[in-house]
């Protein structure tokens, strides 16, 4: 405290000493050069789009005047660097999947860029701002669609000025089918997730005598439980075997599905009403009891991944014969997508005593792996091998039976084996392809029956300042940076054209809630305001403005 | 005896020193395991309650004690990221690894003694003059160059075999020995094995061809010929028996290295095996199961070493010490 004092006074004293001798002698004086900056990436090897796309901006911001060197890691490294050691960083690429779930925006615009995350949540940029923070909260609280979309419109516009980030592109999601096995009218293109999705599995209608989709996946599964959140392709298989009261329908909006009913009674007070006739696979009843217990379950210690999105639940209680009403601590416009649209049903007779013999022990529900998983959705575990096949049936006795009989998952680690595997048929779906999507079309362009679907993603890729860290605190010297970019160019060579320019977390393909054009890229233009700030170019080297020291190091 | 006995002390030796190499190795590796699962939604209080379910708040020293305490009991733990026994992984693909490894390296073997005696008998011929630079062709190609070449050719190009995977999908069988003797399994088996076989038949090919060639230089070759032997018998029951002998290591070697490094193999055919297992657990800090992935490896390759030693004893009189 005094040696900061201290420091304080001596460094006052002497910029007064030296700010006059300086001006003497020149028209007007900058503060310090700016240190090298170092832009961290995942290694080329790792993500080559993202590295790529890391060289292009380092290229255009040394025309500034800057120094920047393009740091590759491997991600784990990359994410510890990150996440972990909040201080030692510059700037960094790092990208964001879409999900379902983020087709609220909440989730987007509370946990990037609220205060409170800022310390060891997702704000990792470290981007402070109590005009944003309120902007964020209200937006949570507003129940009225319209306002809260204006109040996301705000919060979108707010963080386009402040530039913590540098919105890059949006990718596209490329995947294909075969229309002989798949009538292609029947595929449900979900906005920002692609034909990929819930609806597409089970309302597809088959086009030929295939009976069964074949989709792959390229990494092995972790596990099939409704109580942990463990991978991506984890989720595409639970989501078809157990229910949940709400679904997020194509349009990105939450839609009533196992509950006939969902009805605010007030903003704290939610009342469901089960869809009748409802059997779990082993063919007991589906029941009020049920839901409660799943929702129970998430909220006690033994589904800790689930559990924060359980936490805003004070209460629940049966109403009648097949209704619940949820008492909420405080109001919540995502709680129908973030908590009822999220939670697995789950059957409490197969739970309940699972649930039971773990009391007071360390293990939790997410290390219990069911032999054979109990669901009620409309597709029932036949078998599977994690690393290798699941194989699901339908489940025909489902109020929205799918028209297919089987559904598989196949685990493809091989991508160019991937496309040839849908060229003969051995896969009649290929979900997951993260092979250069040209190469996709190429094909289909050959064979007719290929059909391929390209859709702009919720996933984002994006620059992250470390705000904590000179320059990077200063909106002007962001703002510049982010002006300098050029995201077509982007767009167009790191991603081959399979992307769009962004300028939001919350992507186009989320039309309601989207807001903001991407800034037209100009160094001129960046130029200036840096220009504008104080910053100065002396002898090709950007320099702070005057008075501004450098006190950190390139680590 | 008891040379047998000290070879055997020396065994569990050498798996506590890989144990804790291994230990120590993936706790050195920059990033933890709860990286893994960063997120938007993902606290600081999530983080800090997987690092107690893991076990990873305790210290370095406790965390090896217990560890230890644990492997001593056959007991490899709880996969970080499945949540699975160690042990029920590595079981479920160990039968694919297996049927790979066994059968592409016995091919590989049985061709490349022969064909390596065969082309050491022939020195200076046009067969070697083509032989050997074709072998050393498939020995330096790339496996994953390899695999790619087979799969366009057999698989996309003329369709013959499938694509990849262990079987076809959706196929089901009554238990795993139906299942690894079912056509369709041996089918999905063709182009590994064949890659891999391709790959290892090198090795043997001219460690045989070499041994051979100083093996026919021998007194006791000279003698069979003055004896008038047939040239079939002197090859095979006097040379090759000779030269056989550092092949016998390198194969007991070669399938214990196999089983765990077919990573390249599984990947390009989707091969459901034990390589990818290790390294998706080493690329997600899954711990134990990467500790379990290679302490497993660690154990086959030791053993087999041992059983090259004991198989040299009956090959060869003279290393049994009596």
């Amino acid at each position: 405290m005094d040696l900061q004092r201290r420091f304080l006074i001596m460094s006052a004293a002497a910029a007064s000493l030296a700010v006059p001798l300086l001006s003497s002698g020149v028209a007007h004086a900058a503060g310090d050069p700016i240190r090298k900056i170092i832009l961290a990436t995942a290694a080329q090897a790792a993500d080559p789009q993202e590295f790529q796309a890391a060289q292009l901006i380092a290229q255009e911001w040394r025309k500034l005047g800057l120094d920047v060197e393009v740091r590759g890691f491997p991600r784990p490294q990359l994410s510890d660097l990150v996440w972990f050691n909040r201080q030692k960083w510059d700037t960094t690429m790092w990208r964001m999947v879409g999900r379902p779930e983020r087709s609220d925006p909440d989730e987007l615009v509370y946990n990037l860029f609220h205060s409170s995350t800022a310390e060891k949540g997702f704000n990792f940029v470290g981007y402070v701002n109590k005009d944003y923070d309120s902007i964020a909260e209200s937006q949570r609280r507003e129940t009225n669609v319209e306002k809260r979309k204006e109040i996301v419109g705000k919060a979108q516009a707010m963080v386009a000025k402040d530039a913590p980030y540098v919105f890059l592109v949006h990718p596209k999601n490329t995947v294909g089918y075969l229309s002989t096995v798949f009538k292609p009218a029947t595929v449900v293109d979900q906005g920002g997730i692609g034909v990929r999705n819930f609806w597409t599995f089970v309302q597809a209608e088959p086009a030929g005598a295939v009976k069964d989709i074949i989709a792959n996946s390229t990494e092995s599964l972790n596990s099939i439980n409704p109580l942990y959140i463990s991978g991506a392709p984890d989720s595409w298989v639970t989501e078809l075997i157990w229910d949940r009261l709400m679904r997020i329908g194509p349009d990105g909006l939450a839609k009533p599905y196992a509950a006939k009913d969902v009805k605010w009674v007030d903003p704290t007070t939610l009342e469901v009403t089960l869809r009748p006739g409802m059997m779990w696979h082993d063919g007991k009843p589906v029941t009020p009891d049920d839901v409660i217990f799943s929702f129970e379950a998430t909220m006690g210690d033994k589904a800790p991944m689930y559990k924060p999105f359980a936490s805003n639940i004070a209460s629940m209680e049966k109403v009648g014969a097949d209704g619940v009403r949820f008492k909420l601590k405080e109001p919540n416009a995502s709680f129908l997508i973030s908590t009822i649209a999220k939670m697995n049903l789950i059957p409490k007779h197969v739970w309940e005593p699972v649930l039971q013999g773990m009391a007071g022990k360390p293990q939790n529900a997410e290390s219990y792996q069911e032999q054979l998983p109990i669901g009620s959705g409309p597709f029932k575990v036949a078998r599977y091998k994690l690393n290798e096949e699941i194989v699901l049936e339908k489940n025909a006795a489902h109020w929205q039976a799918p028209k297919f009989d089987r559904w598989i998952l196949r685990v493809i680690p091989n991508n160019e084996a991937g496309l040839g595997m849908l060229r003969r048929g051995e896969l009649n779906f290929l979900s997951d392809y993260r092979g250069d999507p040209k190469l996709l079309i190429d094909l289909a362009a050959q064979q007719k029956d290929i059909q391929v679907a390209s859709t702009v993603d919720m996933g984002l890729r994006f620059v992250g300042h470390n705000l904590r860290r000179k320059p990077f605190d200063d909106p002007a010297f962001r703002q510049a940076l982010s002006v300098a970019v050029n995201r077509n160019l982007m767009a167009q060579a790191a991603w081959n054209g399979f992307a769009v320019p962004a300028s939001s977390m919350i992507s186009p393909a989320l039309p309601f809630w989207h807001q903001g054009t991407p800034p037209k890229a100009s160094l001129d233009d960046a130029k200036a305001i840096l220009k504008k700030a104080g910053y100065e170019v002396v002898g090709n080297k950007l320099h702070y403005p005057n008075g501004v020291k450098e006190t950190l190091q390139p680590e | 005896m008891r040379s047998v006995a000290i070879r055997f002390a020396q065994m569990l030796l050498v798996l506590w020193a890989v144990a804790t190499i291994l230990f120590f190795l993936f706790r050195l590796m920059p990033g933890d395991p709860t990286l893994a699962y960063i997120d938007t939604t993902f606290t600081a209080e999530q983080q800090e309650e997987l690092m107690r379910q893991f076990g990873l708040d305790r210290s370095l020293a406790e965390q090896y004690l217990l560890y230890f305490a644990n492997v001593i009991q056959g007991e490899f733990g709880t996969s970080f990221r499945s949540k699975r026994p160690v042990f029920t992984i590595i079981f479920e693909v160990l039968p694919n690894t297996l049927a790979l490894t066994v059968l592409s390296i016995t091919i590989a073997y049985i061709f490349g003694v022969l064909v390596g005696a065969w082309l050491a008998w022939r020195r200076g011929s046009i067969a070697e003059a083509v032989g050997i630079p074709l072998v050393l062709t498939l020995r330096a190609a790339p496996e994953f160059w390899l695999g790619m070449v087979l799969l366009a050719i057999f698989a996309f190009g003329l369709g013959w075999l499938p694509s990849g995977g262990a079987n076809s999908a959706g196929m089901q069988f009554s238990s795993t020995f139906d299942r690894l003797t079912s056509p369709d399994f041996l089918r999905h088996l063709i182009l590994p094995a064949a890659t891999l076989a391709l790959y290892l038949q090198g090795l043997p090919l001219l460690l045989m061809r070499s041994n051979m060639l100083d093996v026919l230089q021998e007194d006791y070759v000279m003698m069979a010929r003055m004896k008038g032997l047939p040239e079939w018998r002197i090859l095979l029951l006097h040379a090759a028996r000779n030269a056989l002998l550092p092949v016998v290591t390198a194969f007991a070697l070669g399938l214990g290295a196999s089983v765990g490094g077919n990573v390249v193999v599984e990947t390009v055919f989707s091969w459901p095996g034990l390589g990818r297992v290790l390294v998706d657990a080493v690329a997600s800090s899954d711990y134990p199961l990467a500790q379990g992935a290679f302490m497993f490896i660690a154990l086959i390759l030791i053993v087999m070493n041992f059983v090259a030693d004991l198989l040299y004893t009956v090959l060869d009189p003279r290393v049994s010490h009596g």
